[in-house]
């Protein structure tokens, strides 16, 4: 155990990395390509500079811990992209808003209801007449808000 | 195994595994489809969307996977008692999907047992309020009352209901049996109805041809005759109009024109006679003679015709007018 503690060198932290990055396609979304990058960068820093073997897991530690700020900005980055491809993914109901549609009974008590896709919605909001046409103003989970055109 | 590691080492080794099992508990990957929602100290505090996700390591832990895309279960068959008293067999299939992660995990205890149940209550209860033929052939507004009532239901837990399906109705296999043989004697009923039509028809048509035919008959022998007494008056007409002129004729000249006509057949006639191979005797009646003497009207004519001028001229060149002697059978 010591012996490997003491014989970590600079090229088995390249190796390690490297494995892990592999192994992160193998297992994707789980972290791996991180602390693989984290441990390319302590070999990096162990070929130039030979800290002890302490030092270089503290960095090690350390790396890992600061590719979650950069790693975050990059999700968000991804994230920007996924919406601009489809935003509405698994979001039905943010897609209708702003869409028009005819009310098939009559909004009492703040509910009624409107025929979308051939299922029915129930809609809410002021109490208006059948037959009018509504816009759909606002999405809350499976509720959605219509005003009167 | 460590006896040669000072207190330090120990510690930064640890220190570092720490680290790297906190990353690995604090970075989420949500997949597409899928909501996660987040626990602190076991109450819920927020949903995960789809992507990286980062969440605060012991205080937070995920507790719900919430599945947001649409589902389908199947509502297991089950005896519905219609209206009027026939049992059916009958299940379906359900279409739902959860919009709202965090009711769907906490508001309800196992949600599609939950839908199950629910759907299954209301067929009854749709199905109950209909005879057996209406909800044979109602199925959509079997469907659509259905889809209605759970998807009211059900919006308390943050979840829309998008479509309820009828799959089977089966009647009781009797039943069946009769319905079978309801169609078949609904079916032979038509048939004889319409071949009895077809041979009213027929029958109506056949007569309403005979009759044209006679009518058209009766017509026709109508214009006929309507055409004989036309063509009967127009000769008698032209009788009238000839023995009208004739006698005008008679009025306005001499009797001995007629004479003379008479005279002339007569003559004719017998030149015929004389011809006939087989007969020269000739029995003539006495008033044939007398009719003889009408001959000699026929110089009055001439007379009247010729005028007196060219009687008198004849007369010169000839010196005598030649006697008019009637001219003697043949014989």
């Amino acid at each position: 155990m010591t012996a490997i503690l003491t014989a970590l060198g600079a090229w088995n932290w390249l190796i390690f990395g490297l494995v892990l990055m592999a192994l992160e396609l193998l297992a994707p979304g789980v972290f791996l390509f991180w602390l693989g990058l984290a441990a390319l960068l302590v070999g990096v820093l162990a070929l130039l500079l030979e800290p002890g073997w302490q030092l270089q897991i503290l960095l090690f530690g350390l790396f890992a811990a600061a590719a979650v700020p950069l790693w975050r900005r990059m999700a968000r980055g991804g994230d920007v992209e996924v919406h601009a491809t489809n935003p509405y993914l698994n979001r039905r109901t943010d897609a209708l808003v702003g869409r028009e549609f005819t009310l098939e009974k009559p909004i009492e008590g703040g509910v009624g209801m409107v025929r979308i896709d051939d299922t029915v919605w129930r809609v809410f909001g002021p109490d208006t007449p059948a037959g009018q046409r509504v816009r759909i103003v606002a999405a809350d989970g499976a509720k959605l808000t219509v005003a009167a055109l | 195994m460590f006896y040669d590691l000072s207190g330090f080492d120990v510690v930064s080794i640890v220190l570092v595994l720490l680290v790297i099992l906190t990353l690995f508990a604090g970075v989420k990957t949500v997949p597409q489809g899928y909501n996660w929602t987040i626990e602190r100290f076991g109450k819920f505090t927020r949903t995960l969307s789809p992507g990286l996700n980062l969440i605060i390591p012991y205080f937070d832990r995920v507790g719900r996977k919430m599945n947001v895309m649409e589902q389908v279960i199947e509502i297991p068959q089950q005896e519905v008692i219609t209206k009027d008293n026939a049992t059916v067999t009958v299940d379906g299939v359900a279409f739902y999907q959860v919009f709202d992660a965090a009711k769907a995990s906490y508001e309800v205890d196992n949600l599609q047992q939950a839908i199950i149940v629910l759907t299954m209550t209301n067929i009854r209860s749709v199905m109950g309020s209909m005879d057996l033929d209406q909800v044979l052939s109602h199925r959509d507004e079997i469907n659509e009352r259905l889809l209605r009532v759970v998807d009211a239901a059900v919006s308390p837990w943050g979840i829309k209901v998008n479509r309820i399906e009828i799959k089977d109705i089966v009647p009781p296999n009797d039943l069946v049996e009769a319905m079978g043989r309801q169609m078949k004697a609904e079916r032979v009923k038509r048939a004889d109805i319409l071949q009895a039509e077809g041979q009213r028809q027929s029958e109506i048509l056949r007569a309403e041809g005979a009759k044209q035919a006679q009518i058209l008959q009766a017509e026709g022998r109508r214009e006929a005759a309507f055409r004989d007494a036309e063509a009967r008056e127009r000769s008698a007409e032209a009788e009238a109009r000839a023995t009208q002129m004739v006698s005008e004729a008679i009025g306005k000249g001499d009797v001995a024109a007629l004479n003379y006509f008479i005279a002339d057949k007569y003559i004719k006639a017998f030149g015929q006679l004389a011809e006939s191979p087989n007969q020269k005797v000739i029995m003539l009646p006495v008033e044939a003679m007398s009719m003889l003497g009408s001959l000699a009207g026929i110089g009055e004519i001439a007379k009247a015709t010729f005028g007196e001028s060219a009687a008198s001229a004849q007369a010169a060149r000839r010196g005598s007018v030649p006697p008019t002697t009637p001219v003697p059978p043949a014989r």
